[in-house]
């Protein structure tokens, strides 16, 4: 269930439209924000904030991959590992998350804290390799620097 | 005027429409896969693809409006290879497992591929793979076989409304699927089903079983369930229903159906249906002949005539029969028998409206076409789910929300959740007073109307009565709303008819709808209600709505039935319980009713039946009450028999025969049979004959034959001549003094998926909605500690009972709802009821009840 807080920013977000639809994508992202990922639950909460179907919340749901549809860690790790990352070692970076972290692409950590999704490129291909840590953004990486950088995401 | 040529054709058109639509009308057929009559044009396939001169690339005759002077080719090379080309795409991934898929015969795909190849497949990779889905246990879902044609979609959406599916995923993952993707959570109306083009959503009742080529005829017919009358085709194989389909633009539902249409057919083959005549010997209903079971009434009711005389029968009607059924029946009851007793269940709620709107405003006042609350401005919902009760009504209210029309809700109405503009919700128990302000508001904004005077007469008293504008959430913004509205449409479900003074609240709405000139709707739960009050099934009308205290009247029908009608004024429903009870009534003939169960108190009555001499039920199941009489006739039922119905609307249908059974009598011939005995011979061979004499004597049916009722827009007034209102004063208010404090109140409920006795012998309907739910608010729900699911006990002064708990946002008072559709937990035994002195109506509110979590000892 949302809080009233929740309720009250769907609420602005829905008289910024013409329609009750087109407030659907900014709600499920708060709806994510809320629950961690788009579960039954959380699409469920959405549907009745805008008094819209289930079933077409799910739909638009589950078009857009930027949307979790299954349970993350607290901290969502995206690497780029297209050709610029590539070439500079991303593939290497992913081994160490595997090797020092047990951390696997679409897999998350066995405590919870950390989860990592290969993703295509994130447009930071002079800086390479890169990586979006939530919505915190890194370049320039190697082992060292991951190591350290997650220091502060526990 | 518009004029084109189409494949060298011309076409002229006298209204803007599509190239596909101008081409069907010029008998020339486009292919289409994403294209649906009962769909918005969505150019999804790209089959439809047609040459237009002039215009660069191939355009979708879907979408391309018709302009003059276009040159238009639906057949070409270069056409044929486009088509081509897209079905060699959807064969990337549909199986070609036609040899047992149940689509293969009807299927669209199957007969394009037929038409424009390909013969041979190019791609070597595999096949998308997706298990078929058997979450759900109505509708087969086989995502393999989906073409993306989003038809079921857009269906659900934009003309159910129930919005239960959607595409999920993207690109080559992208399925049909529901919310929960297991087993459906909708309607059921199976209206997706009527647009799958190929095999992915089927109906599980009859997968696997025929083929659509192997029926041996289909049979044009209207529904047995409510008093919308819906036409469908019954396919029929081996005397036995094969399914049930709607007939794409016919009738009034245009090819929707509902999920008891659709689905609730089954009962005519129930392994529980009578198959010979019952007889109560020692105590002990035996099997018996009919020649035996006839004689044994005919005797005693001739013995009753005899020593206690005709008003000591009574009959009770059926709005499950036809009107030729009832026709016979109240003709059986008031010359043979001599008795004008004769009512039904209807009484309790759409006879006893209907009776009190047309004294009020004239003969024919609720016959409004259903189709026109889609062109309303305003529609006003009152006391009830339309939805629910007559489901194909409730999409013409959802359809009115597409267009622009405020939907005001006043009570609740949970089908309507997604459409209404506003709710209103009045104070427990106090929907008249509701009613009766808004009257009083629109009189004060509108003044006299100066049709009726007795009606502006009363608002008048009413409003120098009224003291201050009533303070209720929602009442300005409904007030404002009617005011500004230049047609209303007001549709009244039996919730509010069925209150201590029901009648109140019909004066409001018959106010309302005077002083608006709106249209009025009642909603109606069985197919026959409106016919069996033509048909001449109450105690105070002969056939044709004519009142049987004018004498002139009287005489006509005494000369064409060759026989006397008794003067005295016939009982209605309450009145001949009542007689029952004080043995005053010693005979009770109910024909396809199930009283004990379906009216409020039932074990008084299978008490007080016990005082009768005679009890007879025709019926085709063993009824509650069919257990206790002495003799019970086995009757034919929907779909065995033919004759008209007449729907809420007024329009006069024709139910047919579509499979031959050796299981019982048609009701009228049952009745024919008896008053044979009785020495009054009826003389009907065939329900023509019947509808031949109805035409000849109630002026209603004047001339009218089944050939022209057959073709679908027998509509009121026919030929005859409809009476003007007879009252010329409104009845008193009789104001019960009221004081609700209690916790929690029992209040019944109509189910989408039920009808009682009919849809609890349908497997479908009982896997769909297995067991009585009670449904409450949210609010009641949390102050009992209580979460959807939980078992509760309850109980009343009444009974009690037990089921799960069901939250329903919709509510927002603390009554809690039960149906009564489930053998042994019926509501109505639960009530504790009064009778309306003027409708003659039951009323129930004010039922207490308490409710406990099960297994919690008090």
């Amino acid at each position: 269930m949302f809080g009233e807080t929740v309720l009250k920013e769907i609420d602005e977000i829905r008289v910024k439209y013409p329609d009750r639809r087109s407030a659907l994508l900014p709600s499920l992202y708060i709806a994510q924000r809320e629950f961690g990922w788009l579960s039954q639950e959380a699409m469920q909460c959405v549907a009745k904030a805008l008094n819209l179907s289930e079933s077409i919340v799910r739909g638009t749901a589950s078009f857009y991959s930027m949307f979790k549809h299954k349970p993350v860690g607290r901290h969502l790790i995206q690497l780029c590992t297209n050709v610029s990352c590539m070439i500079l070692g991303a593939e290497r970076l992913v081994d160490f998350l595997g090797n020092k972290y047990g951390l696997q692409p679409d897999g998350t950590t066995e405590d919870g804290r950390l989860s990592l999704v290969v993703m295509e490129c994130i447009g930071a291909c002079g800086t390479a390799p890169a990586m979006l840590i939530n919505t915190d953004f890194y370049d320039n990486l190697s082992e060292k620097r991951i190591e350290e950088i997650l220091e502060k995401y526990k | 005027m518009i004029s084109l040529t189409i494949n060298e054709k011309e076409v002229t058109l006298d209204k803007p429409v599509t190239v596909l639509e101008a081409a069907k009308q010029a008998g020339i057929k486009i292919p289409t896969l994403c294209h649906h009559d009962l769909l918005k044009p969505w150019s999804g396939c790209r089959l439809c693809v047609v040459e237009v001169e002039r215009m660069p690339r191939l355009q979708t005759a879907c979408t391309l409006m018709a302009a003059d002077g276009m040159v238009i080719k639906t057949e070409s090379e270069a056409i044929s290879n486009v088509r081509r080309g897209i079905l060699e795409f959807l064969l990337i991934n549909h199986p070609l497992d036609c040899p047992y898929c149940d689509k293969a015969g009807e299927c669209e795909l199957q007969d394009l591929v037929n038409k424009y190849g390909p013969t041979v497949g190019r791609y070597k990779e595999e096949k998308r793979k997706v298990p078929e889905s058997h979450k759900d246990q109505i509708i087969a879902r086989n995502t393999e076989r989906c073409v993306m044609c989003t038809r079921c979609v857009r269906m659900c959406n934009d003309v159910q409304g129930a919005s239960a599916i959607s595409i999920i995923g993207r690109g080559n993952h992208s399925r049909m699927e529901p919310f929960s993707s297991e087993s459906f959570d909708c309607e059921y109306c199976g209206n997706c089903l009527t647009v799958c083009p190929v095999g992915a959503i089927l109906s599980r009742l009859y997968i696997h079983s025929f083929r659509p080529w192997q029926v041996d005829k289909e049979v044009g017919t209207i529904c047995s369930y409510c008093g919308v009358g819906c036409s469908l085709v019954v396919q029929v194989r081996d005397d036995s229903i094969k399914r049930v389909i709607p007939k794409l633009g016919f009738g009034l539902n245009k090819g929707l159906l509902c999920s008891r249409g659709r689905f609730g057919y089954e009962y005519v083959n129930s392994p529980d249906r009578l198959k010979t005549p019952l007889v109560r010997k020692n105590g002990k209903l035996e099997e018996s002949t009919w020649s035996e079971a006839l004689s044994i009434i005919a005797d005693k009711l001739t013995e009753i005539k005899g020593t206690s005389g005709g008003s000591a029968i009574a009959g009770i009607a059926s709005p499950r029969c036809s009107n030729e059924d009832n026709y016979v029946l109240q003709k059986f009851m008031r010359v043979t028998c001599g008795s004008n007793n004769i009512d039904s269940l209807s009484r309790t709620g759409f006879a006893a409206a209907q009776k009190y709107f047309e004294d009020l405003l004239g003969q024919g006042i609720t016959a409004n076409i259903i189709d026109g609350i889609k062109n309303s401005e305003v529609v006003l919902v009152i006391g009830g789910d339309p939805t629910a009760v007559n489901p194909i009504l409730g999409l013409s209210i959802r359809e009115a929300a597409r267009r622009g029309a405020s939907i005001i809700v006043l009570g609740h109405a949970k089908g309507l959740e997604k459409f209404k503009t506003v709710q209103v919700v009045p104070p427990l128990f106090k929907e008249a007073e509701v009613l009766e302000a808004l009257l009083v508001e629109l009189f004060r904004a509108k003044g006299v109307r100066a049709e009726l005077p007795f009606i502006d007469k009363e608002m008048r008293e009413l409003s120098e009565k009224a003291a201050e504008k009533m303070d209720l959430p929602g009442f300005d913004e409904l007030m404002k709303a009617l005011l500004n509205s230049a047609s209303t449409s007001i549709v009244l479900g039996m919730d509010l008819i069925q209150r201590t003074n029901g009648h109140r609240s019909l004066f409001g709405v018959a106010g309302i709808t005077y002083l608006l000139e709106a249209r009025l709707y009642l909603l109606s739960e069985r197919p026959n209600e409106q016919g069996l009050i033509d048909a001449g099934c109450v105690p105070d009308m002969l056939p044709g709505g004519r009142p049987m205290n004018i004498p002139d009247f009287k005489s006509k029908f005494e000369a064409a039935w060759n026989g006397p009608i008794p003067d005295d004024d016939g009982l209605t429903l309450f009145e001949i319980i009542e007689g029952i009870k004080n043995r005053n009534i010693k005979a009770l003939y109910v024909m396809g009713e199930n009283p004990v169960f379906n009216l409020p108190g039932g074990p008084f009555l299978k008490d007080i039946f016990g005082n009768l001499d005679l009890l007879v039920v025709q019926d085709i199941f063993l009824t509650e009450t069919a257990e206790i009489a002495d003799v019970v006739l086995p009757a034919l039922g929907w779909a065995e028999k033919s004759g008209t119905y007449t729907n809420l609307e007024r329009r006069i249908q024709l139910q047919k025969q579509a499979v031959k059974t050796s299981r019982g009598m048609e009701d009228w011939r049952i009745l024919s049979e008896i008053s044979g005995r009785m020495g009054q011979k009826m003389g009907y061979l065939e329900t023509d004959d019947i509808m031949r004499e109805m035409a000849k004597v109630s002026p209603l049916y004047a001339d009218l034959t089944y050939d022209e009722i057959g073709k679908g827009d027998c509509l009121w007034p026919y030929h005859g001549k409809p009476l003007r209102g007879e009252m010329n004063e409104v009845p008193p208010v009789v104001d019960a003094e009221k004081d609700y404090k209690a916790d929690f109140y029992l209040a019944p409920e109509k189910l989408l998926f039920h009808s009682g006795t009919l849809s609890r012998k349908s497997p479908a309907l009982m896997k769909i909605c297995p067991e009585p739910t009670l449904k409450m608010s949210a609010a009641s729900a949390g102050k009992l500690g209580l979460k959807e699911g939980d078992r509760v006990q309850f109980s009343t002064t009444a009974g009690s009972s037990e089921a799960p708990v069901s939250i329903d946002e919709s509510i927002k008072d603390n009554r809690v709802f039960l149906s009564n559709n489930f053998q042994g937990s019926g509501v109505m035994d639960l009530l504790s009821f009064s009778i309306d002195e003027v409708t003659k109506a039951f009323g129930i509110e004010g039922c207490e009840v308490e409710i406990k979590k099960h297994g919690i000892k008090a």
